[in-house]
């Protein structure tokens, strides 16, 4: 073809194009003290019901929005927040003092307030998180406006900690779950579905000198690539739920940092309504078959530890070091153990997991390959996430991999995960009673004594690694990521980093 | 031809019940349960009468029919019912995203478009030379590479190096049309890559094939001006199927950008349908399929009309 067309044309009209790129300029840094935080969430909160489980970025946005009776310090112990104080009278029964707080409309705190949010939240329909906790509760008197008396049906030294839950904010009087008044340090400002939500500082907020931003712009980025692409972009100044593999990359770089925590962690359940996993010798088997150190590599790029033990972590004072390798990686012993169960060959079973989370899948696999080495052939059954809900809920499965993070660090949080006594739920096993365990879980809630719930919580967890409920596999990484001028925001240790969010009202913009 | 096209827009109608009453069957054979979802976020076990109480409030509970009646006649009154997740109307966030996901297609389309026709062109009329061998490449490999590797590849080049334009996220016009402008231009890139490539191709082999038509050697042999033959002659000719071709990529292009918004956190109306078949809300399931296959089936309408104008041989076989 010789028809020769136009170069300097076909260059004229491509450079005009290229020409309207010109407007980009290099991106200018926002940052600044007392300004607006951009916070990159990795979920749009499913609802705003206060009470209702949101998932953890719900229960970020109620953090600033909220305030319970009780909270977290960024050391992880409880402390006040709309309450003063607590403590037990003579009668056995919780007694929190109110401190001078207001909502967000300027009307006071009140006794009725709390009152008032117990009772919505026990209602059958509630669909609260803590509706089942809360049915525990028989009355709450209110003697004055600042003073609250709970009674509960038998002693519960683990109540405080359940008002300090982020699914448990107290709500004004008569205000809808979803209200937009709250008493925390930021205010609603904008909600645009599925995009961003915009908070602006509460200058009522009880706490003098808080919260230190002028506001906070969360927006959604689902995806966790895009997630650090933004953080190093300069587009966020704060980002939860970095994703393993960019750990390393974000604590490199010096624009950044990284504050993770041992928190979540991964755990095999087993259906123990029928053959095999009917038979706690086979379930302790496979907690001895796996090499935990490979999944921590394959699933959460090292940024992580082995969970040979129930999950309770080193810092904790439930934390017992004797009992910390009971799950060991040990093929010999899983072996002896299939053959004293009558498997000595080794028998076909089906391991639920998710495609749809590359974490889980990884850890199946890995299962998978060691289980295989002790003559455990398990198929992988990888649906997508609500298929495998769906599936552990009903019991279509012989042991499944599961993550998922306890209420809190203490050792009652685990119930429920461990208590058989509960009803089914993919988060724990099928169909595995477990009286020994939901006792000595009944125990401790009713002991007030540290050191005797500490002996109680010991004696669980050697029943759980004798008959394992289920096999701890993992702990893994939880991590935000941040521009390194940003401080006053903490992740807090272990079980309780999903509650973070609590600092953003101490976090300075540098 | 009005026989033809109150035939074409009945089959289209048929084609719409067909497959929204398909999506809301398969919806509700495959397992997971909204209520169940929506209390069980991160993991957490959700109590069994929550629930079942949930399950009530979102009238999972009536029987399928009743449930498949009340969503086609809730569509008939324009009422596509409410989301499970937290009660909006789904309607509204369809008139929310739909010209978001439209704005990214239209950008994309406009960018292959200015890209595509002229090195299309070019590669025609040096055929088999260096310059046609590249081109030709350089469409092989965009069509070849996946979304998401593109948009990956976009990011980090612009966003985390250069640190040029934002890596994702929306501003609506209204409010800052420069950043707006700036978000689109990424994900707009990244679906007009492989719009690109199409259009590339199409006008590399319609130019081809008009640079041997009879009128053009008759042109030739009068001695015409070779950019005035292109002009006049070729490109106006070969540009026929081009934009027929690109009528009909528009249409698959709403379902194509599900990805290119995931990944750049654009709010339109195909990634937000991911996150609704997550969540198992069936309203808006049902609202945004509805919505985009209406869409599909109109924008084949429109193109098979405009052929049929074009060419009278379509409207005279089927009237």
């Amino acid at each position: 073809m010789t028809t020769g067309f136009n170069r300097r044309g076909f260059l004229a009209t491509t450079g005009a194009v290229a020409g309207g790129l010109a407007f980009l300029g290099p991106r200018k840094l926002m940052a600044q003290e007392g300004g607006t935080l951009r916070f990159a969430l990795s979920t749009f909160p499913p609802t705003f019901d206060a009470w209702t489980s949101g998932g953890t970025a719900a229960g970020t946005i109620k953090l600033m929005m909220h305030r319970g009776l009780v909270s977290y310090g960024s050391d992880g112990m409880l402390r006040g927040e709309l309450a003063e104080s607590w403590d037990v009278d003579d009668e056995g029964a919780w007694v929190f003092k109110l401190r001078d707080a207001t909502w967000h409309d300027g009307s006071p705190v009140t006794a009725e307030d709390v009152a008032w949010t117990v009772s919505e939240v026990q209602k059958p329909d509630s669909a609260a998180y803590m509706q089942g906790q809360f049915a525990r509760i028989t009355t709450v008197e209110t003697p004055d406006d600042k003073t609250v008396r709970m009674v509960t049906a038998e002693p519960l030294a683990v109540l405080p900690g359940w008002f300090a839950h982020y699914h448990m904010p107290i709500l004004k009087k008569g205000e809808a779950p979803d209200t937009k008044i709250g008493s925390g340090p930021f205010m609603l400002d904008k909600v645009d579905r599925g995009v961003s939500i915009s908070l602006k500082a509460y200058d009522g907020y009880y706490k003098e000198g808080l919260p230190k931003l002028a506001g906070i712009e969360a927006t959604v980025y689902a995806d966790e690539n895009l997630r650090v692409a933004a953080l190093e972009a300069g587009d966020v100044d704060l980002a939860e739920y970095v994703p393993w593999q960019a750990m390393a990359q974000i604590d490199e770089n010096e624009n950044l940092r990284l504050d993770g925590v041992d928190g979540p962690f991964m755990y095999l359940t087993f259906n123990g309504s029928r053959a095999p996993f009917d038979n706690p010798l086979v379930r302790r088997a496979v907690a001895h078959a796996i090499k935990r150190e490979d999944i921590v590599q394959a699933a959460f790029y090292g940024r992580g530890g082995a969970l040979e033990h129930l999950p309770i972590t080193e810092q904790s004072e439930f934390f017992n070091p004797d009992l910390a390798n009971s799950w060991n990686y040990d093929p010999e012993k899983a072996m002896a153990l299939l053959a004293e169960a009558g498997y000595p060959d080794g028998f076909d079973c089906v391991m639920l997991a998710t495609a749809q989370y590359g974490m889980h899948q990884s850890t199946a696999e890995v299962c998978q390959a060691y289980l295989s080495m002790v003559g455990i052939n398990a198929t992988l059954d990888l649906p997508e996430w609500a298929t495998r809900v769906k599936k552990g809920n009903e019991g279509q499965f012989d042991l499944a991999v599961m993550g998922t993070t306890a209420d809190n660090n203490d050792p009652d949080g685990l119930g429920n995960v461990l208590d058989g006594s509960l009803p089914a739920n993919f988060s724990r096993s099928y169909g595995l009673e477990t009286p020994e365990i939901s006792e000595l879980f009944a125990k401790g809630r009713a002991t007030f004594d540290s050191e005797e719930r500490k002996a109680i919580y010991k004696q669980l967890e050697e029943v759980a690694i004798e008959t394992t409920p289920i096999a701890g596999l993992a702990w893994r990484s939880q991590g935000y990521g941040m521009k390194a001028s940003v401080t006053g925001f903490t992740n807090l240790p272990g079980q309780l980093t999903f509650y973070s969010g609590i600092t953003l009202e101490e976090t300075v913009l540098g | 031809m009005l026989r033809y096209i109150a035939y074409r827009t009945l089959v289209a109608l048929f084609l719409v019940w067909f497959v929204v009453t398909a999506v809301f069957l398969l919806l509700h054979l495959i397992p997971g349960d909204p209520a169940e979802l929506l209390l069980s976020q991160g993991g957490v076990a959700a109590d069994p009468e929550a629930v079942a109480a949930l399950r009530e409030k979102m009238g999972l509970n009536a029987p399928l029919w009743q449930q498949y009646l009340e969503h086609m006649t809730g569509f008939l009154s324009g009422d596509f019912g409410e989301s499970f997740r937290d009660g909006t109307p789904v309607i509204e966030q369809i008139a929310l995203r739909l010209p978001r996901t439209l704005e990214v297609i239209a950008g994309a389309a406009l960018l292959a478009a200015i890209f595509g026709v002229p090195l299309g062109t070019y590669a025609a009329i040096r055929a088999d030379g260096k310059a046609d061998a590249l081109i030709s490449l350089l469409a092989s490999v965009a069509l070849s590479t996946p979304v998401f590797v593109v948009g990956s590849v976009i990011i980090l080049i612009f966003a985390q190096n250069l640190q040029i334009l934002p890596a994702g996220g929306f501003a609506p016009f209204s409010q800052d049309p420069l950043e707006h402008l700036k978000l689109l231009l990424l994900p707009a890139g990244t679906v007009a890559i492989t719009l690109w490539a199409v259009i590339t191709r199409m006008s590399r082999a319609s130019v081809l094939e008009v640079l041997q038509r009879d009128y053009v050697r008759t042109a030739r042999a009068k001695g015409l001006e070779r950019n005035r033959i292109l002009r006049r002659h070729v490109v106006r000719n070969a540009l026929i199927p081009v934009l027929t071709v690109l009528g009909l990529e528009m249409g698959t292009l709403i379902g194509g950008t599900v990805l290119v918004e995931f990944v750049f956190n654009w709010p339109g109306l195909s990634g937000y349908l991911v996150a609704a078949v997550d969540a198992r809300d069936y309203p808006e399931v049902v609202g945004i399929v509805m919505t985009i296959s209406v869409l599909f089936v109109f924008l084949n309408l429109v193109v098979d009309v405009v052929n049929a104008l074009l060419d009278p041989r379509i409207s005279l076989v089927k009237s």
